[in-house]
């Protein structure tokens, strides 16, 4: 693989990682800022949400307008998420228009405007896509079942609930954001066509001399929620989520894992597609994938099906979790492999999702896996070892969440 | 990149776009058959048929066609649209020729009637799915409401009656009809070898038989009528708009993407200021779809039941405003930037540039470079986009709504 990859530390922490990409002319990157929702206080889960809108309303010399204007002007596609862990934003667009976008994004990160009337807009589109959610079961299941799965606060939901929203104000977001945009905690990723050199010095001029907020937060963990939660709901299908706790992603056993994840789940020959979908014809969506986080994962799993097929449907998949460990075949293992090595390569190709990748591991792992490594641990895999695994870590203690018309048993 | 292009003598269109410097490359068929082109009992069977491809062949039953699939980690699905059937697939260069002669099988599939029979739950299911998603559900209903008769309203889905009562052989006399060789075409792009792949395709697909396949191409100015329906679980209120545009085979549907763009783009747009900035509806968006002989400029708001006729005001000083002041040169500009940025990020990928070589093919019987694009939508002038505002003016529109109880939040 003809990757490779750049990093550099600036004097106040900040990590910069890159990776250089042939033949493309697009660069991507993204700032991530320590504002996940878990480390937010109590009462403030949705400000991430309120945040990442605000600081894009006027920022430096610029107005809402001009500010938005200037970074339509470089025909920059605008990406950002919050996650548990940090508040990301940045961009893909055209790899020459690269250095006027990162002043403009060091004015969005270090001298946002922060105005009071934008601040009430940016407050009320956060709880309108908390309303929102309402009108799109398949996504509110899944936040439900994260935050039910993962003990508090690890599986916030970013977006936070109305009264807190509500309760928001100016000063206090303000101060989340002095607070959290720690810039010795920031990891800064980049990829495609840029050259190294140029981006560092940049960036260090950038952000080399902005206040540092202070260290590290260190979050104490609750205890898991509930077992099974429903949500009434007069729609056409009962939306099902599930999760059962796995290895985490520095684990010995991690690729060993995301092996019996994608035999369970990986292709259309997968065992959760051909029982529910193919041989009972349950639903139409079914799927389950490897969801980590620094310190806790797991694996979660989706179906949506009409009522009267709901309890089979949960049936089946916790059945098929089950029997994972009762044996796999070479032939499964062998699709299970090639399907995680075709899809990390097919995605090598884009900057925006390698950018994302070394991000992750960096802030995961400490470090950032080359493509090779992790072709090679998929590749050491085996039956015995997928196998061990799956003995030694038996799918258990499942956390349900329904929403729809109706409830399901959960033995 | 290198161009390449064959018709066999029944009438199947290969193109491929060769890139040696790619990693990976992109293969799909092309099937210009879709909603439109069924009457109404048949409604939903290209879609049911999308799906019953997967279901084997005389040779091949559907665990295996997954099995085959999964063993060379290839990227693979079907899609169906109001006017096209594509089935591609995403994959490492190495395995190519084995998908490409696995699609190639599929396209004369066994369509048995056990397989038929179970995948009809799995399509209801789908049914069930999309109704739980008004954004989808009200684009649907609004296309029906628009479309007024014409075959382009026709739901893709179809409804759980019609789907209910189709039958396998009513399936397999639609399939005779719309999977012939000169209705479809073959695309390949990123890393393969052309000389290869044409040798595979004229050995498999020579012998298909050439048939009659026609489609009705009647213009649609669109019924403009406003409807709306309750349904009591929803939060919020979700609204499509619609009025008519040019044509997939129309010089001008560069400039009416820039339109499309300067009203409705997620960032930036005219309703983005008037509309998301205030936080007046939380989404607001609007695209431009070029069709078969017609076109549409289809917008999605999602607001609260009490902004309702606030938001309404506002789209339509939006409209009225464009077609009294027209669009700025810089609108123009930030416009064709956001485009052009687009086209460059998604052409980096073999499978970004398998959708558009295949539809400039199914649409245009043409080869497009990525350059060819670029300099069309540079050569769009603010005249240009006047001139389209005049003659489809966006403000006439049709409108369909769904939304809570009228009295509650």
């Amino acid at each position: 693989m003809a990757e490779k990859l750049d990093k550099y530390t600036l004097k106040n922490g900040m990590v910069l990682l890159g990776e250089r990409m042939e033949g493309v002319e697009s660069a991507a990157f993204g700032f991530m800022l320590p504002c996940g929702a878990s480390l937010l206080s109590e009462g403030c889960c949705g400000a991430g949400s309120v945040i990442s809108d605000w600081i894009f309303r006027g920022a430096g010399v610029r107005d809402s307008r001009q500010l938005s204007d200037a970074l339509d002007g470089l025909g920059l596609h605008r990406a950002g998420s919050v996650s548990s862990s940090h508040l990301t934003i940045g961009a893909v667009l055209e790899a020459s228009n690269l250095t006027q976008a990162l002043d403009l994004y060091a004015d969005i990160i270090i001298r946002a405007s922060l105005k009071e009337d934008q601040f009430k807009l940016a407050r009320q589109l956060a709880i309108d896509s908390v309303y929102a959610l309402d009108d799109d079961p398949r996504q509110k299941v899944m936040l439900k079942l994260r935050e039910q799965f993962y003990p508090p606060p690890l599986g916030r939901s970013a977006l936070g609930e109305i009264a807190e929203l509500e309760a928001l104000t100016v000063e206090k977001t303000a101060q989340i954001i002095k607070d959290k945009f720690n810039l010795s905690q920031t990891i800064f990723t980049f990829a495609g066509k840029y050259d190294f050199e140029l981006v560092c010095r940049q960036i260090e001029s950038l952000f080399e001399h902005s206040e540092d907020s202070g260290g590290q937060v260190e979050i104490s963990v609750g205890d898991r929620a509930g077992k099974y939660t429903h949500i009434e709901n007069d729609g056409a299908q009962v939306h099902i989520g599930l999760m059962t706790g796995t290895v985490k992603p520095a684990d010995e056993d991690y690729y060993n894992a995301r092996v019996s994840v994608s035999v369970l789940s990986g292709g259309m020959s997968a065992r959760l597609f051909t029982e529910v979908r193919e041989k009972r014809g349950l639903c139409y969506a079914i799927g389950a994938r490897y969801h980590g986080l620094k310190d806790m994962a797991g694996v979660m799993c989706y179906a949506g099906t009409t009522p009267e097929k709901a309890q089979e449907t949960l049936d089946v998949i916790i059945a098929e979790f089950n029997r994972l460990a009762e044996g796999v075949s070479e032939e499964e293992i062998a699709r299970a492999k090639v399907g995680l090595k075709s899809s990390l390569i097919l995605q090598s190709e884009s900057s925006g999702s390698r950018a994302g990748g070394l991000g992750s591991d960096y802030y995961i792992l400490g470090r950032v896996r080359s493509l090779d490594e992790i072709k090679e641990r998929i590749e050491a895999t085996s039956v015995e070892s997928v196998l061990g695994f799956l003995r030694n870590n038996r799918f258990k203690d499942f956390t349900i969440v329904t929403i729809g018309p109706k409830q399901v048993n959960v033995k | 990149m290198e161009f390449k292009h064959k018709q066999l003598s029944n009438g199947l269109v290969l193109v491929g776009e060769v890139n040696k410097s790619a990693k990976s490359a992109a293969v799909g068929f092309f099937v210009k058959t879709g909603s439109r082109d069924e009457t109404e009992q048949i409604n939903g069977v290209s879609h049911y048929l999308e799906h019953m491809l997967f279901k084997g062949t005389e040779k091949l039953s559907a665990l295996e066609v997954n099995e085959a699939f999964d063993r060379t980690g290839a990227q693979f699905n079907a899609f169906t649209s109001e006017e096209n059937t594509v089935f591609y697939a995403a994959l490492l260069p190495e395995y190519l020729m084995e998908v490409t002669e696995l699609w190639i099988e599929l396209m004369r599939p066994a369509l048995r009637d056990e397989d038929f029979n179970i995948e009809k739950d799995v399509i209801k299911e789908e049914i069930a799915m999309y109704k739980d998603l008004p954004s989808f559900d009200v684009m649907d209903r609004c296309r029906r409401l628009h479309f007024a008769g014409h075959p382009c309203g026709n739901s893709v889905l179809g409804t759980e009656e019609s789907v209910g009562g189709l039958t396998a052989e009513q399936m397999r006399e639609y399939f005779a009809g719309r999977y012939a060789p000169n209705n479809m075409a073959l695309a390949c792009t990123g890393n393969f070898d052309w000389e290869q792949l044409c040798s595979i395709v004229e050995e498999s697909c020579g012998k298909w038989q050439q048939r009659p396949a026609r489609r009705e191409l009647e213009g649609c100015g669109g019924s403009k009528k406003k409807e709306r329906i309750e349904k009591p679980n929803l939060a919020r209120e979700h609204i499509c708009l619609m009025s008519s545009g040019v044509s997939a085979q129309d010089p001008r549907r560069f400039a009416a993407s820039i339109l499309g763009m300067i009203i409705g783009d997620d960032v930036g747009s005219r309703f983005f200021w008037g509309l998301v900035d205030k936080a007046l509806a939380e989404a607001a968006s609007m695209q431009f779809a070029a069709l078969d002989g017609t076109g549409i400029f289809c917008s999605y708001i999602r607001c609260s039941r009490e902004r309702v006729s606030e938001v309404l005001d506002i789209v339509s000083g939006i409209f009225r405003g464009l077609a009294e002041k027209g669009i700025t040169e810089d609108e123009l500009r930030k416009a064709k930037n956001k485009i052009l940025s687009a086209l460059v990020i998604k052409n980096e990928l073999p499978m970004g540039r398998l959708v558009d070589l295949g539809f400039n093919w199914i649409y245009n019987e043409e080869y497009r470079t990525i350059e060819e694009d670029v300099n069309a939508i540079k050569a769009v002038s603010v005249d240009d986009v006047h001139s389209l505002i005049e003659q489809f003016n966006p403000g006439e529109f049709t409108q369909f709504s769904i939304g809570p109880a009228q009295n509650s939040s």
